[in-house]
């Protein structure tokens, strides 16, 4: 009995501390730039620009606990663990929007280019197509087209970009 | 046998040797005789010379020998290299709250993995109940983090695992369950070992091994001269072999260098080369290597050597988890595996366990009490026979053809890889009996007809179950990899395709003309295809052509597109479709595997991103370095609004085409997408389903590719249901692309209606290609005329 009602407060606030740790270490560290890890450099903006409409998945614990994991491997810089852990979680949940794009910005890191930017493009796909994750989803296709000196698609990729920001709807 | 044979040079030494014994003997035989003649005295200082010679020589050599065998024995113990089978294991069940799974389900993967029925706190047991499965998994060394063995309660309701929890009741989020080992990749031929690492043997066993066969071990120098007293005391007391006296180091060298015959000489040998390789190693790696070496037995033509290779074969456990009996047993085999054998000579077994724990009670490894306890204990063997059958031979023939495009063959042979792959025992096991199932029930004579079923996880690509036979177990041809058969309509969709990626041509409500048709050949009579039901059904919606897969409209709107842009298509999507000739192929008169197939499907199952598909995710090597890996891969399909369209039409194939039987034979229909292909004369049956979870191929037909009365729909597609129904499945949760909108249509006519009129249908359209006619049920009045949505 107990254990029902507590489960979902549980999970929530495990979305939250999940969502409260990507953004910590976007704003722990405000490093300039030119200095940040690619990933980061995908995250902090939309992390700062978080204002408009924000539609975040509630987790699976598993998954909560491999993306943590993911999340501690990578800052390690051990992205073929960081890769390892992601995967396991997309198995649990492979169409995840949160984990794909967490995995292009792996793919980033790593330089896969055109790896990066067919996940963040699934993550779009299934994703809430507002909010943060949608800035992070352009930003890293613009990111990566860029690499890939695709610079007119990186330029709508980055227009894209503009249109996640969506003001929240008005309740009464 | 890992006897190295001796070199040529080593067999003339030893006839020296052998030699340097005759100065000794022979003269006692002949004693000088004073009373001969001078030739006599002269032949006399010759052979007395060259006898004196011999020794000479025989003395000379012995130095050199003893030198070359010390030499040797350093040489071949730093450079052995045991061949060890190269393992392949299943994708790890991971376990979490909410994950649906039967409890039932979970009890076969808990047994491929060599768990058993018992008492879950002795490590390799499980416990069931009504909803709960109580599991005590062993340790696993998963190459990015070992896992030590651990006790697990799984609470389920209804099809869904409730939560987990450890022993002491904690919940838990996430357990990854060890693998199952699926068998050998190219089994090397007589030898079988798990290498072990001296730490991971359990500290019983190593030192039990030693109270029993080597109490001096730590102190002597490679020979035991008072343990070789002590032997020849015993066996001169009781007349006969009763002891042998040979100290772990000299077991050691003999099985790993020497041949197993007696001999003074052999034994002369043992004792350098013993004493050679205590001067030159530690205690320690020789003790690793004796535990590794050791004959423990023969698994058929297979030799187990051991206690890491024993202890699975015997006990289905990794060495690191048998309980102190099973160490007794097998430490007791070391004295004669086969007179002590478990299975062949249990009593005999039983009682020289019983004399090791005694031994261990005496040298103080175990208490009085305990002793006592573990002697009542049976022999507990649970020995599979399942490795010899070489089940799952399909899917690891596509494991090793996967490894071959990266690997040679002798890399893969004997080197002791270990293969991390993709299947799901369960769904291996629901595809295997799906399909000799139902094709029971669907042939006409007995055994008349095979079958191929392959199982892939859309997004990842990954295969999860592969059937070649509908005899599982039996090797041979392998039809889902190897059977190349006409396909028939399963290609209509790619056609179809085609056309809706070009959304200012086609929609899903383009009329098209199935009416009788006639295509010139070039040097051939004109081609008129017709319809599987003899008739032209006219003017058809485009999404109901496909469904009902008529023909001739097919052929029709190929004509339209051509022939070479669906064979483009075809490589595009990972398919080599050979030479595009005649346009038959728009009827799926081309030949592909069951695999080719699925890899055709995976983009569309997987919502426009296509990865090929594979088998493997990992290869580590025997030292658990990782040399290989096989990451997700996605590539997305320009033509992602086509595909969402074609998905929606393939449900509307399930609903009210060709496989509307579908629904009824499902317990469940979350939103199954599918296709029916049946060729010429019903050679060959296809059945192509899909969901978000799964996506699944089913082949079925005769070998001899003769008219089998198959169809798609009466023989594949029940295939398909009855595998289906035995996998978890979920919520079908299709996201639709941004680049769709949604209309309300007077259905089947292209025009557009509102959603009070009697035929609407909502159908998606990518953005500018709707029509525009209005139905004549239109009201202008009403609110919504457009319907515009991405979930639906």
């Amino acid at each position: 009995m107990n254990r029902k009602s507590i489960q979902p407060i549980l999970r929530f606030s495990l979305a939250i501390g999940l969502v409260a740790l990507i953004s910590a270490c976007a704003t722990q560290a405000p490093a300039p730039t030119e200095n940040r890890s690619l990933a980061e450099q995908v995250r902090a903006p939309a992390a700062e620009e978080r204002s408009g409409l924000q539609v975040y998945p509630l987790r699976n614990p598993a998954v909560t606990e491999l993306t943590e994991a993911a999340l501690a491997a990578e800052q390690a810089g051990d992205l073929d663990q960081a890769t390892l852990l992601l995967e396991r979680a997309l198995r649990i949940q492979p169409r995840d929007p949160e984990l794909l794009q967490h995995m292009a910005e792996i793919r980033l890191e790593r330089g896969e280019w055109e790896q990066a930017e067919s996940f963040a493009g699934r993550s779009f796909d299934v994703g809430p197509r507002v909010g943060e994750i949608c800035q992070r989803n352009w930003r890293t296709m613009a990111l990566a087209r860029e690499r890939l000196s695709r610079y007119d698609e990186a330029a709508d990729a980055r227009e894209r970009l503009q249109a996640c920001q969506i003001e929240p709807p008005t309740r009464l | 046998m890992d006897v190295i044979r001796l070199a040529p040079e080593t067999i003339r030494t030893r006839r020296a040797l052998d030699g340097w014994n005759e100065p000794r003997i022979i003269p006692l035989a002949h004693p000088p005789d004073r009373g001969a003649g001078t030739l006599l005295c002269v032949l006399r200082r010759l052979l007395f010379h060259s006898l004196l010679f011999l020794l000479g020589l025989g003395l000379g050599l012995l130095g050199p020998w003893v030198w070359w065998l010390d030499r040797e024995a350093g040489r071949r113990f730093a450079d052995r290299q045991w061949t060890q089978d190269s393992r392949v294991y299943a994708r790890p069940l991971e376990l979490y709250a909410g994950q649906a799974l039967d409890l039932a389900d979970l009890v076969v993967e808990l047994e491929h993995i060599g768990l058993r029925s018992g008492d879950p706190t002795r490590p390799g047991r499980f416990a069931r109940s009504a909803r709960r499965v109580e599991l005590h998994a062993p340790a696993f060394p998963f190459p990015d983090q070992p896992q030590a063995a651990q006790r697990v309660r799984v609470d389920f309701e209804g099809d869904r695992v409730q939560g987990l929890s450890d022993a002491a009741g904690r919940s838990l989020s996430l357990v990854r369950l060890p693998p199952a080992e699926l068998g050998e990749l190219l089994p090397t031929g007589s030898d079988e070992r798990s290498l072990v690492r001296l730490a991971d043997f359990p500290p019983l066993l190593v030192t039990g091994i030693q109270a029993v066969e080597d109490r001096q071990f730590r102190h002597h120098h490679g020979v035991d001269p008072r343990g070789l007293l002590r032997a020849a005391w015993a066996n001169l007391r009781r007349g006969g072999v009763v002891q042998g006296g040979s100290t772990i180091t000299q077991q050691l060298v003999k099985n790993l260098f020497l041949s197993p015959e007696r001999s003074l000489v052999r034994k002369f040998n043992e004792a350098v080369m013993a004493i050679s390789l205590e001067r030159r190693f530690s205690k320690g790696e020789i003790l690793e290597a004796y535990l590794n070496e050791v004959y423990l037995g023969q698994d058929g033509a297979q030799a187990i050597h051991g206690f890491g290779r024993a202890s699975e074969y015997y006990f289905g456990l990794p060495v690191q988890s048998l309980a102190p009996e099973q160490i007794a047993l097998l430490v007791g085999m070391v004295r004669g595996a086969s007179w002590y054998h478990p299975v062949r000579n249990p009593e005999r077994a039983m009682t020289r366990r019983n004399q090791v724990l005694a031994q261990f009670r005496d040298t103080g490894l175990i208490s009085p009490t305990e002793h006592d306890r573990l002697r009542e204990r049976g022999l507990e063997l649970s020995r599979s026979d399942q490795r010899r059958q070489r089940p799952n031979a399909a899917f690891l023939e596509l494991v090793a053809r996967q490894l071959r495009q990266d690997y040679h063959d002798e890399d893969l042979r004997g080197t002791g890889l270990k293969i991390f792959t993709t299947l799901s025992p369960s769904a291996q096991r629901a595809a295997e009996r799906g399909l000799a199932d139902a094709l029971r029930r669907h042939e006409r004579q007995p055994g008349e007809l095979q079958g191929a079923v392959i199982l892939v996880e859309p997004s990842s690509g990954e295969v999860r179950a592969l059937v070649g036979d509908r005899q599982a177990e039996r090797r041979g041809f392998n039809r889902a990899l190897d059977a190349r058969r006409s396909i028939g309509s399963v290609i209509k969709p790619f056609v179809y395709l085609q056309a809706l990626a070009q959304p200012e041509r086609y929609s899903l409500v383009t009329p098209l003309m199935d009416a009788p048709i006639e295509v010139p050949i070039e040097g051939d009579e004109p081609w008129r295809p017709s319809n599987y039901d003899g008739t032209s059904h006219g003017e058809v919606a485009l999404m109901d052509a496909l469904a009902h897969s008529y023909n001739q409209a097919t052929v029709g709107l190929g004509m339209e597109l051509g022939l070479p842009g669906l064979f483009r298509l075809l490589e595009q999507l990972g398919v080599d479709p050979g030479p595009a000739r005649h346009p038959s192929a728009f009827l799926g008169a081309l030949s592909l595997t069951p695999l080719q197939v699925a890899q055709l499907y995976q983009p569309l199952a997987a919502e426009g991103y296509s990865t090929p598909l594979r088998s493997i995710t990992q290869v580590v090597d025997a030292e658990g370095r990782e040399i290989g890996r096989y990451p997700m891969r996605l590539r997305p399909i320009r033509e992602d609004g086509a595909l969402a369209l074609l998905d929606f039409a393939l449900r509307h194939a399930v609903t009210d085409g060709t496989a509307r039987s579908l629904p009824a034979l499902l317990h469940d229909d979350p939103g199954v997408r599918g296709k029916t292909g049946t060729t010429n004369d019903r050679r060959d049956a296809w059945f192509v389903g899909y969901t978000r979870d799964w996506l699944g191929v089913v082949w079925t037909g005769r070998d001899d590719n003769a008219p089998a009365g198959v169809t798609g729909a009466a023989t594949a597609l029940p295939v398909w249901a009855e595998v289906f129904n035995a996998l978890p499945s979920r919520q079908l949760n299709r996201q639709w692309p941004e680049s769709l909108e949604w209309f309300w249509i007077d259905w089947p006519t292209a025009r557009l209606a509102n959603e009070q009129c009697p035929n609407a249908r909502a159908i998606p359209f990518i953005a500018g290609s709707n029509p525009t006619e209005l139905s004549d049920c239109f009201e202008p009045a009403s609110t919504s005329r457009r319907r515009r949505g991405r979930n639906r």
